[in-house]
């Protein structure tokens, strides 16, 4: 049997579960034995093998264009799609913008916030990612596991990741189950 | 009794029991989100439904009463999936994100509920739209975008307060939780029981004080008694590192969960100064010493002014604490004076009147409970013995009737069927007054004193017009179970005439008679009737005596300090600074209530323990130990036999100990 790939991103989040991730600390050297890691954001691989892999993993809501091209952009190369921490199962932190709406938090943050002098602006490069409400993962594309938490525990990290690499999916439950 | 079938098991419950109620009491767990186990069912949430063989739909388990035959199913899959729906339903109605909710992580029954489904994501997102959030409370938050509209906080007011300040505005999805007419609740008619937040299952309302000190798995929780007033409610003390993160009501007490500000807030807004170490005066200054020293001073100076020592005790000290008091300068110093600070005003005549009688005259907090028509004499129960007054707020809406006897401005006044203002002091005329309608009309309910007053000279004493004392009395005598609390108001005038009629009126009334005792007075503080029992109960007239006050962690009143002002030695035991420390010539720093286990005599004489929370900073003593050690310097042996000392004379009401 060859060893299942995984690849991971973050989109709208702080990085947080990936850093949860590392957490995991020497269980990092057995997921890598049993495991093929592809891309992640911590690997010099930066997208998902076209020809697929077979674990995806998401962390982060869906805030922009940008975000949703990475969300279909795994869902199409992955088999098992993984909603990896707070933000990407609910939305999470980022999500509170909604409350105000995308116009009112950037204006806050690039005109109003009390570090930008007279001249603050909201950026308008057209090369910039088109700004949406906050959503979760699973508002735009089809999620097979929510993992919960934020960040998940590394002990949940770990047992999700084992359970993946050997071929099982993982029930996120009792103890598992903590959605912060 | 009630045949069914829960899950399978054969279930036999008494009638009227809800389904709900008969699969707790045989271990069958059903969820539950609105529902609270001491407040009426609402039937709200719909997490409990469960199926019924012969229903055409799940029904509400919590509103559903068990009948015989009944055949319930709660855990099917159809079942599973429509309480994943609800909770769906519920997440995405408000803001429910947790990372940043106190309560998230074990102490929110929502997020409980879903963990309990094996909800990992919802299924539905939240539909964004902002709730109001109420700040405006010196104790509390409201904040709407976590409430999940179950109205535990709208019941529990109603129900346990009696206040009905809380309720619902809009409907439907934009159904808020407001205030009176949607005010902030801090200028609201909220009297700050917190009985809303103890019983609110998300964050919705969370109380300040204790916001982030630490979930319930953190704290640990001692089971104690409030010692705000004579009432004695039963409160869990929650304590994390020897501090105290919140007070809640004690469900299993008499007070069922219930308490008022002074229990649940009050306490832990303490703003006193502590006394950390024993002081004497030298020099004109109070400087700091050491036990030994200050006990062999003062013992010094006692032994010395034998013949001129008083001695004043607070009644929220312990009943051990004041029977060793009493023992330590009535039987062994043998003081000109020993009373207490209370100097008998809220309990001195209703004692004196039990003592002629040699019988017990009052009743039971429970009578309260079904009594349906209440007469409050000379006492604001808003401002003091406040759960008293939730007792009877809360059965005003179910017909129980209120009349008020009180010369000044009363905080239920307006809740009042009538409102009797006599001139101050006249209490006794009032109640003749009354009688005497009751007796021309031909509505007394027991033997009848042929000397009565005529309500005509009645009336003129008390300035009551004829109509309102006529109403009055035709409302009491119409009552099946009438009930009359009073207080210092009508007590402190020490005029045994009024006590005597109102004794009278109670048994014209038929609120008195041998099955039953409705009189009831609410007394002082938390050792009142204790102190009352020891005999501390005289008034306080000093002059040239050295005076021992052991004040504990009472407040020190502007009337004892003045008394106090000019005695030419003065030690005062104390938790905190106060007037009298200031001018004290010794100062002994004592724990305080939450850090001395012992007993309190309630008003209804009923004897309860109140266990320590949290340990003393260290160099403090206890109130009891200082007595001793006072004690053992002066050659003085104490009488550890407190509930010898509490039975030595007639209680006003029966002691249970």
């Amino acid at each position: 049997m060859t060893k299942p790939k995984i690849s991971t991103d973050w989109m709208a989040g702080c990085s947080g579960c990936h850093m949860s991730l590392l957490d995991i600390d020497e269980r990092l050297l057995e997921i890598a034995e049993l495991t093929d890691i592809r891309a992640t954001p911590i690997t010099d691989l930066k997208e998902p093998d076209e020809s697929g892999v077979d674990v995806g993993i998401l962390e982060g809501g869906i805030n922009n264009s940008s975000n949703e091209e990475v969300a279909h952009r795994m869902r199409s190369r992955c088999k098992i799609l993984v909603a990896f921490g707070d933000c990407a199962v609910f939305g999470g932190v980022p999500a509170l913008r909604n409350m105000c709406g995308t116009e009112e938090a950037l204006k806050r943050a690039y005109v109003e916030a009390e570090s930008n002098d007279d001249q603050g602006f909201i950026p308008s490069d057209p090369e910039l990612a088109v700004m949406s409400n906050v959503r979760a993962l699973h508002e735009v594309v089809p999620v097979d596991l929510h993992v919960p938490g934020c960040p998940p525990d590394p002990d949940v990290i770990y047992y999700v990741l084992k359970e993946l690499a050997e071929g099982r999916m993982p029930e996120i439950k009792d103890e598992k189950l903590h959605w912060h | 009794m009630v045949n069914l079938t829960i899950n399978g098991k054969q279930i036999e419950v008494t009638e009227g029991t809800t389904v709900l109620n008969a699969a707790r009491q045989n271990g069958i767990k059903i969820p539950t989100l609105c529902d609270h186990p001491h407040l009426t069912p609402y039937g709200g949430c719909r997490l409990c439904m469960v199926e019924i063989k012969g229903m055409r739909v799940p029904m509400a388990a919590c509103t559903m009463p068990a009948s015989n035959g009944m055949i319930v199913e709660t855990d099917t899959p159809a079942l599973k999936k429509s309480r994943n729906v609800v909770l769906s339903l519920l997440f995405s109605e408000r803001n429910h994100f947790c990372p940043f909710c106190q309560v998230s992580g074990g102490d929110c029954e929502l997020q409980n509920a879903a963990y309990d489904e094996e909800m990992t994501h919802w299924p539905m997102q939240p539909q964004w739209t902002n709730f109001p959030v109420d700040t405006s409370h010196p104790y509390f938050i409201l904040d709407n975008n976590r409430c999940i509209l179950c109205r535990r906080c709208i019941r529990a007011c109603a129900e346990m307060s009696g206040n009905f300040t809380l309720g619902v505005e809009e409907r439907g999805a934009a159904t808020v939780v407001i205030a009176d007419t949607n005010v902030p609740l801090g200028q609201s008619t909220c009297v700050s029981c917190g009985s809303c937040v103890q019983v609110c299952p998300t964050g919705a309302l969370i109380d300040r004080q204790s916001t982030y000190l630490g979930h319930e798995k953190n704290l640990t929780v001692t089971r104690s008694i409030c010692r705000g007033c004579s009432l004695g409610c039963g409160i869990l003390v929650h304590t994390r590192d020897n501090h105290i993160v919140k007070i809640t009501g004690d469900y299993e007490n008499e007070n069922a969960g219930t308490l008022c500000k002074t229990g649940r807030f009050l306490a832990l807004n303490e703003q006193r100064t502590r006394l950390t170490t024993p002081l004497k005066r030298v020099a004109g200054q109070l400087t700091a010493t050491s036990w030994d020293d200050a006990l062999a001073t003062l013992a010094e100076k006692f032994s010395a002014s034998k013949d001129k020592v008083a001695a004043v005790a607070s009644t929220r000290l312990s009943v051990e604490a004041l029977s060793t008091f009493k023992s330590l300068f009535a039987d062994g110093l043998q003081a000109k004076q020993i009373t207490s600070v209370e100097e008998g005003r809220p309990t001195a005549l209703q004692s004196m009147v039990a003592d002629q009688l040699g019988e017990a005259i009052e009743g039971k907090l429970d009578t309260l409970r079904t009594a349906d028509c209440v007469l409050l004499v000379g006492v604001d129960l808003t401002t003091t013995h406040e759960v008293a007054g939730f007792y009877i707020k809360r059965n005003l809406p179910k017909g129980t009737r209120l009349i008020i006897i009180d010369p000044n401005e009363n905080g239920m006044d307006g809740l009042a069927n009538i409102n009797l203002k006599p001139r101050a002091g006249t209490d006794a005329a009032v109640f003749s007054a009354i009688e005497a309608v009751i007796v021309k009309e031909g509505l007394a309910r027991s033997a009848v004193d042929e000397n009565i007053v005529s309500l005509k000279s009645a009336l003129a004493v008390c300035e009551l017009n004829v109509q309102d004392v006529t109403d009055a009395a035709r409302m009491l005598a119409e009552a099946v179970a009438p009930i009359i609390v009073y207080g210092k108001g009508l007590t402190a005038s020490g005029n045994p005439g009024a006590m005597e009629a109102l004794v009278r009126l109670a048994n014209v009334i038929g609120a008195s008679d041998s099955e039953r005792k409705g009189l009831l007075s609410v007394k002082g503080e938390s050792n009142s009737l204790a102190a009352a029992l020891l005999g501390l109960v005289d008034q306080l007239e000093v002059k040239d005596e050295a005076v021992y006050v052991a004040v504990g962690d009472d407040f020190v009143s502007k009337r004892l300090a003045s008394k106090l002002e000019k005695v030419p030695y003065l030690v005062v035991q104390a938790s905190y600074e106060s007037a009298l420390t200031e001018r004290a010539d010794i100062v002994l720093p004592v724990n305080i209530w939450a850090e001395e286990s012992g007993y309190v005599l309630n008003a209804e004489g009923r004897l309860q323990f109140a266990s320590a929370a949290v340990t003393a900073p260290e160099g403090i003593r206890s109130n009891v130990d200082v007595l001793k050690d006072v004690a053992r310097k002066l050659g003085v042996t104490v009488n550890d036999d407190w509930r010898a000392a509490l039975t030595k004379r007639t209680s006003v009401v029966e002691l249970e100990m």
